[in-house]
């Protein structure tokens, strides 16, 4: 074989093992907790019901429901980070040729719905979903992480617990139906998909310039970390439904382990952010502690479960194609969004719990241990589960 | 992959995660030790999802092959 076909071959080989071969769990999971160091760094933490909130906010602005203008979705940073989550896990879809429409039977569909409600309610509770009321402030080493942890637990086992009902009580049926059959027969749209996935990944970063041209650079790069959450998330199948639902489910701790690295790995780097005062300590300390988070917690691991999807989970199943996900995201948005709108109006947000900042009671290094000390516990039980399914339900 | 002969078919296509797992296996229940389960499925995660099943519940994982526009997996009840 000549030089050039060398080259060929090993590019081949490469775009293998990045778009056609699923990336480990903890690979995921330690490139995550890297980018939210970085995205801290760069801006602020990473989050997701702001983002999808804003454009359901919008949607009763303009029916009329809302009287105040929300923030633009171009401008605002939430709402940029999902925007680039959402092409970033659509173009890495596309690159592995992984999309296609997915039309699930009409049960899943009012599961979506449901679990999206249900997502809704919990993340204007806990002021967050799984990332902004979990992940995120666990590594911001705020003390809402851990209610919210105890609520998803509970959750994600009442959720399964209905799923499994649910699938003793319907005998199994035909199911949906998908569109890449009925088009691949008239033309191998695959084969383009690579390059409309990379078409995307182009205009991403152009758009970024653009916001950099318009004085926005700062938007930008929150764009181009969306599209990497997205891409990671997507090749990764990364998903925290699966790490608080697997080891009931399978007994599976795989996705725990890859989340509870992820989180440590964070909280490092967060605190030395926070400390050298490069970043204020606040950022991401929610005021939900206790209960708010907790209750959020609880209802909004039902809802994962039964939609499938959790907040980033549901952001890049409906940008594989998942219809399902689609519904639960409009659910999710608008539940979210009236919940919130009510309980601001009520005065009840101030309410949910109080803001603690760990490092306030524990120091910074007692924090880090604490965090470390309490996903350690966790991934160690699990571990003890996968041998003995002591709780696992199937 | 081809000789492969089904003792039954499960039809996953357009579900999406964790429903093709939960209802695989309720389907092998239904089976007898040794007869051979296919599942028709179009969610990209059941590739890995299936396999690792398999292996956990001491089932065959006999492969996967590709057809127009959703993939056929094989288990083989232990």
């Amino acid at each position: 074989m000549d030089e050039s076909g060398v080259l060929n071959k090993k590019l081949k080989e490469n775009y293998r093992s990045l778009f056609n071969q699923q990336w480990s769990p903890l690979t995921g999971g330690i490139l995550l907790g890297l980018l939210s160091i970085l995205i801290l760094a760069w801006s602020r933490p990473w989050g997701i019901v702001g983002g999808i909130r804003n454009w359901a906010d919008w949607l009763f602005y303009l029916i009329g429901v809302f009287p105040e203008k929300p923030n633009n979705p171009f401008f605002y940073s939430s709402s940029i980070m999902d925007i680039g989550l959402i092409m970033g896990a659509f173009a890495s879809a596309l690159a592995a040729k992984e999309f296609a429409l997915r039309i699930p039977p009409k049960i899943e569909m009012i599961k979506g719905f449901a679990g999206g409600l249900l997502m809704g309610a919990g993340s204007s509770l806990a002021i967050g979903c799984n990332v902004g009321a979990f992940y995120s402030p666990l590594i911001n080493l705020s003390a809402n992480g851990f209610p919210m942890m105890a609520g998803l637990i509970i959750g994600s086992y009442i959720g399964l617990r209905y799923l499994l009902w649910e699938l003793e009580k319907f005998p199994p049926e035909t199911t949906g139906f998908f569109s890449a059959e009925k088009t691949e027969k008239r033309f191998d749209w695959k084969r383009l998909q690579p390059y409309v996935g990379f078409t995307v990944f182009i205009a991403l970063i152009a758009w970024a310039y653009l916001y950099s041209s318009l004085a926005y650079t700062e938007l930008g790069g929150l764009l181009l970390f969306g599209t990497a959450f997205g891409i990671i998330i997507q090749r990764c199948r990364f998903c925290f439904v699966r790490a608080f639902r697997d080891p009931f489910m399978t007994g599976e701790a795989t996705m725990t382990k890859a989340v509870a690295v992820s989180i440590i790995i964070g909280s490092i780097g967060a605190a030395i952010l926070k400390w050298n005062g490069f970043r204020s300590e606040f950022a991401y300390v929610v005021p939900t502690f206790w209960w708010g988070a907790m209750a959020g917690g609880f209802f909004f691991g039902i809802g994962m479960v039964i939609a499938g999807g959790c907040g980033s989970g549901t952001l890049w199943r409906a940008a594989e194609g998942q219809l399902k996900l689609w519904i639960a995201l409009f659910s999710f948005a608008t539940s979210n969004s009236i919940i919130t709108a009510l309980l601001r109006n009520h005065g009840w947000r101030s309410k949910l719990g109080s803001s603690i900042f760990l490092p306030d009671i524990f120091g910074w290094g007692g924090s880090l241990f604490l965090i470390a000390f309490i996903l350690l516990l966790w991934h160690v039980i699990l571990s003890w589960n996968e041998e003995t399914n002591k709780f696992t339900l199937m | 992959m081809n000789e492969i002969k089904a003792d039954e078919t499960l039809d996953a296509r357009g579900l999406s995660c964790p429903m093709p797992l939960l209802k695989t296996k309720k389907a092998i229940e239904k089976l007898a030790s040794g007869q051979i389960l296919e599942i028709l499925g179009t969610d990209p995660g059941s590739r890995n999802d299936l396999p690792g099943w398999a292996s956990r519940m001491g089932h065959q994982y006999l492969g996967d092959k590709e057809d127009e526009g959703f993939l056929r997996f094989y288990v083989q009840k232990k």
